[in-house]
């Protein structure tokens, strides 16, 4: 749930008056209703409450003092047994040995599959306690970058592998389903609990976001367009080429975006942030406890990372088999079970917020990583694979291309005006099942020829 | 504070002269550097043949004129790249220190009535500039347009302080108008495109010279625009100003449409609508966002709004024909979409009438300071004297006919060669016309904007370039589907499927960013990327229509 704030925060660490938090010595559910009440005072600053998140996950646990040497079976205990989530864990090997056993390839896609999420939460853990040793500036990039690293390493899987489709579209369904699914019931729980006044949110955020996916769109779009008026100068490469130069403009209007946001909070401008504001007071960091240090949670995000990508690595050779298996089209696959799952804990954390009332957290956790994906993890796929010499370009057929745009913009007016309730969010989620359905009945033209290249 | 502003400037126009003139001088000096090698190269290669085959002095005397050519080559290169750095360079810097007067193209109800303007009289020349530029802190909320203080600094050295001159002779009437800006260096380019067209066939220059003189013609058109309208009243002045205000594009449209190029019209109209929303904006902002990065920029919402949704309303209107056009469902294939696309054409010339009846009344009445060029509030008659129009009501008029007859000829020449220069340069119709064209036919406006930015005075910005485009989509447009029904020609608001794409999801990027009425350096920044990804995709585009796109012979 941690790093649910991370994968859309910019400009990290956050500085809360945890201060509750020292030399508190209270059992484990005073502190937690402690820290729930007390961050309602700053409601206002919507600051993220990650000491808050973990303590809500953790069973066994650290009260207030700093673990900074830790065995190597403390470290163990406390990154891979504090979590609840991390149940499912045993479902990655478990999966690797159903590979090898049998031939059944949908169970080892969904073992897989069930093997990923708690190795994503685990990873915005560590990159969460990364940030505390390395400041606010690259801790924010850190943030922005691993935010959504599960997402990447399987793009890059299946950038290799050739199947670019499959990177397009679950990209693609990674945007709809944090705009659509993850809004709409962080709307509807947040609506239901709060249910006699409307939800406020800022207003300056949201608008910004809307524009920079817009701005995605726009980029997004133009090369459908050019492909289906049939009017490139070069058939075939002139929209790969405007393809990697829009990618590269895309990718640094986000560079400019991560500036801009850094910027503004250093001059306690705006609490303009994807999850939550950072004001000046920098000096609350003895206040948050890092559990781990430094190299510990280097040395774990080396881990975390080399299993995601080996799990991503059988999850993209057997999803053709699944979906042959199970009788769903590819596309369905991958737009909207991959990420359903995938995203499964920061859908968690999202409604989490919303019902405590901090609908700010909840945009930044949503919108957020929808804007981190279609404006920096769609470009980098494109620019990774002409590194890699995979034709892999913006343009997304106009099935997708249209629902992409008409999603944004019913988003954008939705975000318009600043409230929520729970209609607002039923709406959504709503516009998310025929999303799904038109997906279901949806037959891909290019995924159907689709051949897996030799990994090279 | 005046000379902290002008230190603060002074700081940011160097950066940007230095960047301007590196990006401009830098291949020009590399190639400079590349003729001068080639020529090194050459000579240390023909030296040991000179030796051996001496007997050969033809080639000797070749190989010497060849060096002698590409030194030649070299040292012009240098010159012209050092001279555009310097004129660069004293341009930003009078910019800097004077206000200019480019606004008045897309200005609606001409007088701005300024307060300010009323210590005009017994001040200098220069005092009267910073007076100007300090003054406006305390009525930015009004938004006026300062009229007087951009006259004045571009006659330096011609002592008009406070004055009026009516009675120009006609040295003084040419004095005042060719020879008081400095982007009149450009105008000899103009007479130097009908020359070099004349002696030779290269199409790429003749395209290339011409619409560099169109720049400057069109920056006195709108000053002489902006002189009569001191002559003619509030109200006919407001209506001269939205109709000369994109004089430019919509005589060269005319010309290409009597051509028979209804496809160059179409693109060129729609870049110079692209052109004004997002590269103009998006510079306008980026750039007040830099000088003023503390704090937001703010804007008057309400006028960006009725704007966006008159934008919105011409994509409407040019969206239809092209939809029945692309789902084959009009009535009678090819005729339908031409007749809708006249009584389109008419309701958007209907609604452009009364935009213009509503901003004139609402000045009027005071009711909010909607409009495409600053406010304009009662007091506005009573401060005539407080102006001083430089030139005589007769003389604006003549100018006004002297111009206008100027850039028709060029838009004869630039509409001419278009074709040509585009085989030469091997780039499609559809990109000059679309990036090309307007980019350059827009330098003057550009300039203004992003001028009026750095001075925190968004609202000019926003009027320019927003105001321009309204106006070109709401009248400009329409207008030429009129004209070309009377002259015949088959100009219709089809504008095919990718042209029509662009412009709706620009518009609606473009209504979007207005929606919060701030700005910063950021959301100027989107905007000139979104304008990069448009022109990029342009570059890419090959336009079925303009590919075989016969001249038909003038009538």
């Amino acid at each position: 749930m941690d790093k649910m704030n991370y994968k859309g925060q910019i400009g990290v660490t956050s500085h809360i008056e945890m201060g509750s938090l020292d030399g508190a010595m209270l059992p484990m559910h005073d502190l937690v209703d402690e820290c729930l009440y007390s961050s309602e005072m700053d409601a206002q600053k919507t600051q993220p409450i990650l000491s808050t998140q973990r303590l809500l996950f953790s069973g066994l646990r650290v009260g207030g003092y700093k673990m900074t040497r830790n065995g190597v079976y403390k470290s163990i205990k406390t990154v891979v047994f504090s979590n609840k989530l991390n149940l499912l864990m045993p479902f990655g090997p478990l999966a690797i040995m159903v590979h090898k056993m049998s031939a059944s390839n949908s169970w080892v896609f969904f073992l897989s599959l069930l093997g990923i999420t708690p190795l994503a939460e685990r990873l915005g853990y560590a990159t969460e306690q990364l940030a505390f040793y390395t400041g606010p500036t690259v801790g924010g990039l850190l943030n922005a970058t691993f935010g959504n690293a599960t997402e990447l390493i399987i793009s890059i899987y299946a950038l290799k592998s050739g199947m670019t489709r499959v990177v397009q579209l679950s990209l693609l369904g990674s945007i709809l389903s944090n705009m659509l699914l993850v809004l709409g019931c962080a709307f509807f729980c947040g609506g239901l609990v709060h249910y006699g006044k409307e939800q406020v949110f800022s207003k300056a955020t949201a608008v910004v976001n809307s524009g920079l996916l817009l701005m995605a769109v726009m980029g997004l779009l133009f090369p459908a367009v050019l492909h289906y008026t049939h009017t490139e100068r070069k058939v075939g490469k002139s929209e790969l080429s405007l393809s990697r130069f829009s990618s590269c403009v895309m990718l640094l209007a986000y560079a400019a975006y991560l500036v801009f946001q850094l910027k503004s909070q250093n001059d306690n401008y705006v609490p303009v942030g994807e999850e939550g504001s950072h004001n000046g007071e920098n000096d609350d960091d003895e206040d948050e406890v890092p559990e781990i240090s430094k190299w510990e949670s280097i040395i774990w995000l080396a881990i975390m990372t080399a299993w995601i990508s080996i799990l991503s690595d059988y999850l993209v050779d057997t999803i053709e088999g699944a979906s042959e298996a199970w009788d769903v089209p590819i596309a369905f696959i991958s737009v909207i079970l991959l990420p359903i799952i995938g995203n499964a804990a920061e859908h968690a954390s999202a409604i989490m917020f919303a019902m405590k009332d901090k609908l700010d957290i909840s945009l930044g956790v949503a919108i957020g990583s929808s804007t981190q994906i279609s404006m920096f993890g769609i470009p980098f796929c494109v620019v990774i694979g002409w590194a890699m010499g995979r034709e892999m370009d913006l343009n997304f057929q106009l099935f997708e291309t249209a629902t992409l745009f008409i999603t944004v913009i019913v988003v954008a007016f939705f975000l318009q005006e600043g409230t929520s309730n729970y209609f607002k969010g039923l709406m959504l989620i709503l516009c998310y099942l025929i999303v799904s359905a038109s997906f279901f009945v949806h037959e891909d033209p290019s995924a159907v020829g689709q051949s897996k290249i030799p990994k090279t």
